[in-house]
């Protein structure tokens, strides 16, 4: 499955010269003897600190070994960036995709993937040492492929749940050689899952609508998908479509689940609770009646980083405002008048 | 609506454009030309800088295999010979398959609005990939994915059906083919819509394939559809003779001695397989294949012998500049671009030739 043809192991073993030789860029490297991209079995640089080989299994079972751990990384997920960031490695970083925007730093970054797809020439003139991709085609898996093709490694990093974004903090720790400070991130968000479950276990699981969009559908939490495990640790019972493949619901199907929460992810775009009162249709529902409806920022809680823990915490004050939960430091900053 | 009267009708415009008109040769070696200088550009510029001098020595190494003192990056060496060369070389073939299939339609149904997807050739194909990425099964041979086979089977398999359903009684009325062929492309649209509306988190790919794009071009994918464009653009270039006896009305053609029935089904069978590699290989690249036959009649007459290569060469090169314009920016569509340079670029040469023709 690995790339074997010869025009990739030139090119690895052209990686393996340059980042054994300089910690530069491959890319821009000042000795032409080692870039010389030549067929010869490379054996491991004596005398470099990080020359030991790094395995790494990806979430799509792809096992990719590294020369070393890598000094170039390119990262195609808001959440690995952002992670890349938290765990200290955000020097490593060399591009990114027009959608990461957290922490503040990341927009430095050159864009070398947008909704349309990843650039190829860009990331190949980067040459990073690891690509860090987003599974279930959040990444076009053609790109994926493409990039292994031209000899670049990739890892593909997809979480279905929370343990899943916790197995991936570990596993991008371990890629950018950061392993202790992924250990100390998991643990902390960890705490964070613990605490927010021991507040809301003696509470009653409200069936909770986390909005995920209004227009042109409703657009809400599928079965057995990663937001409808969030609602289910913050102590609700999440309503969800009908389908694991679909996003929307229609009214008929909420005004029957009849809502006794509405959270607003969609908060950051502009949709705040008094607006819910008035929509056609929504009055009935126990949650419009009651005004149990709270903004929160969709980033924060749905996104599979390493601010996870806050942005759990801060669901779980939405669905249950009167638990036992210290005050997430992110998340919560949206319709501040309510 | 005879050969003289169109004639006639486009002899406008400034007077080196009219001397060139009489001379077709003239403007095809401008086409090898303008075709050379754009090649050149796509595979020099990128948005990764590569040294003129160096791509110059990629190119001089790897295609004759002149030794090279490598002073070069890795990267660039992949960029121009893994990226860049086989994207110039696969927007050539479309845009040379795509308005070649255009000039046989058009004479073919003598139809202005004519172009390569108008027989169900793109609805075709458009719901082949969005099957083909919907469904699970992941398949790749040579850079050909279950996309890349439908879509090709689907545009081929659109045509057939139009082409079986619109034979009915003989000889049908070009009227009914074409009128078959909005209903058959209606249908299939139909499909593709559901196909999209149930596709969740794969409408984004099927979306893209849409809008046409380069960026994936491969090695192994030019060396399976260029040889297809290639045979197909060759069949073509054949049929000049056919094109221009179609062009008097299907009955004198028949009387100059043409088995119109033979020719009908030639035409329609060679440009629907190089518009079916086409979008297999670059998805639903629109506005090639209507308007660059139509730039070159208007400049260079509805001689097919002139019209058939000229419109090969031009549309190669259009294709390769309209692709060079969506990369520089970062991967934008290409079919948006051949839009909006190639509309406003068109509506100028028809207010040119105010005349204009008919066919």
């Amino acid at each position: 499955m690995r790339q074997t043809s010869p025009a990739a192991l030139k090119f690895f073993a052209a990686v393996v010269l340059v980042a054994a030789c300089a910690g530069a860029p491959p890319a821009t490297s000042t000795s032409p003897p080692a870039a010389r991209p030549t067929p010869v079995s490379v054996p491991s640089p004596t005398g470099a600190p990080t020359a030991a080989p790094l395995t790494l299994v990806d979430d799509e079972g792809t096992t990719t070994t590294l020369p070393g751990v890598p000094a170039t990384v390119v990262s195609l997920t808001p959440a690995t960036t952002e992670l890349i960031f938290a765990l200290g490695a955000g020097d490593k970083l060399r591009g990114r995709t027009d959608q990461d925007d957290y922490p503040a730093q990341a927009s430095a970054l050159p864009v070398v993937a947008t909704f349309e797809g990843v650039h190829l020439e860009d990331v190949v003139g980067i040459a990073p040492d690891l690509v860090v991709a987003g599974g279930n085609n959040f990444t076009h898996a053609d790109d994926i492929a493409r990039l292994r093709g031209l000899g670049i490694p990739v890892i593909v990093v997809y979480a279905a749940n929370t343990d899943g974004v916790l197995a991936d903090i570990e596993l991008v720790g371990k890629a950018v050689g950061e392993d202790q400070a992924a250990t100390g991130i998991v643990g902390a968000i960890q705490a964070r899952i613990d605490e927010v479950t021991a507040a809301v276990a003696g509470l009653d699981r409200p069936r909770t609508f986390y909005e995920i969009g209004y227009e042109p559908d409703i657009y809400g939490p599928a079965p057995e998908s990663f937001v409808a495990d969030m609602v289910n640790l913050a102590g609700g019972d999440p309503i969800t479509t009908t389908d694991p493949a679909v996003y929307s619901i229609s009214l008929e199907q909420l005004v029957t689940a009849d809502p006794r929460v509405i959270v607003l992810g969609d908060a950051p775009y502009g949709t705040c609770p008094d607006s819910v009162a008035s929509r056609a249709g929504w009055t009935g529902m126990t949650a419009v009646q009651d005004g149990n409806i709270r903004p929160v920022d969709d980033i924060v809680v749905t996104r599979p980083g390493p601010r996870l823990g806050e942005g759990l915490a801060a669901l779980a004050l939405a669905i249950h405002p009167e638990a036992d939960i210290a005050t997430p430091t992110a998340g919560t900053d949206y319709c501040p008048t309510l | 609506m005879s050969a003289v009267a169109t004639q006639a009708a486009i002899v406008r415009g400034p007077a080196w454009l009219a001397r060139l008109r009489h001379r077709p040769v003239w403007l095809g070696v401008l086409g090898v030309a303008a075709l050379i200088v754009v090649a050149a550009a796509g595979v020099m510029l990128g948005t990764v800088p590569v040294a003129p001098a160096d791509t110059i020595a990629i190119l001089g190494h790897r295609l004759v295999g002149i030794p090279q003192i490598v002073t070069w990056p890795a990267s660039a060496e992949t960029i121009v010979w893994e990226l860049r060369l086989p994207r110039v070389l696969m927007a050539l073939s479309v845009g040379a398959g795509l308005s070649l299939a255009g000039v046989a339609l058009q004479g073919l149904l003598r139809n202005p609005l004519a172009d390569p997807y108008v027989l169900g050739t793109a609805s075709g194909a458009a719901l082949g990939a969005a099957i083909g990425i919907l469904v699970p099964v992941q398949f790749a041979l040579l850079g050909f994915g279950l996309v890349h086979v439908l879509a090709f089977l689907g545009a081929l398999g659109a045509v057939a059906v139009v082409y079986r359903v619109s034979r009915l009684g003989g000889l049908s009325s070009l009227s009914s083919v074409l009128l078959t062929g909005y209903a058959i492309g209606s249908l299939l649209a139909a499909g593709l819509a559901i196909t999209m509306y149930l596709s969740g988190q794969n409408l984004r790919q099927i979306f893209f394939y849409l809008l046409g794009s380069f960026s994936l071009a491969s090695w192994p994918q030019i060396a399976i559809g260029l040889p297809i464009i290639v045979i197909g653009a060759a069949i073509l270039l054949t049929r000049a003779r056919a094109l221009n006896a179609l062009m008097l009305g299907e009955e004198t053609a028949a009387h100059l001695g043409l088995d119109v029935r033979r020719e009908r089904l030639v035409l329609l069978a060679t440009a629907s397989l190089v518009t079916a590699a086409a979008v297999a290989m670059a998805g639903l690249i629109g506005f090639v294949g209507l308007v660059v036959p139509h730039v070159v009649r208007l400049v260079a007459g509805p001689n097919a012998r002139s019209l058939l290569p000229l419109s090969a060469i031009w549309g190669a090169a259009f294709l390769i500049v309209a692709d060079l314009i969506a990369r520089l920016p970062g991967e934008l569509p290409v079919g948006v671009i051949t839009g909006v340079i190639g509309a406003p670029f068109f509506l100028l040469v028809l207010r040119r030739y105010r005349g204009g023709y008919e066919l």
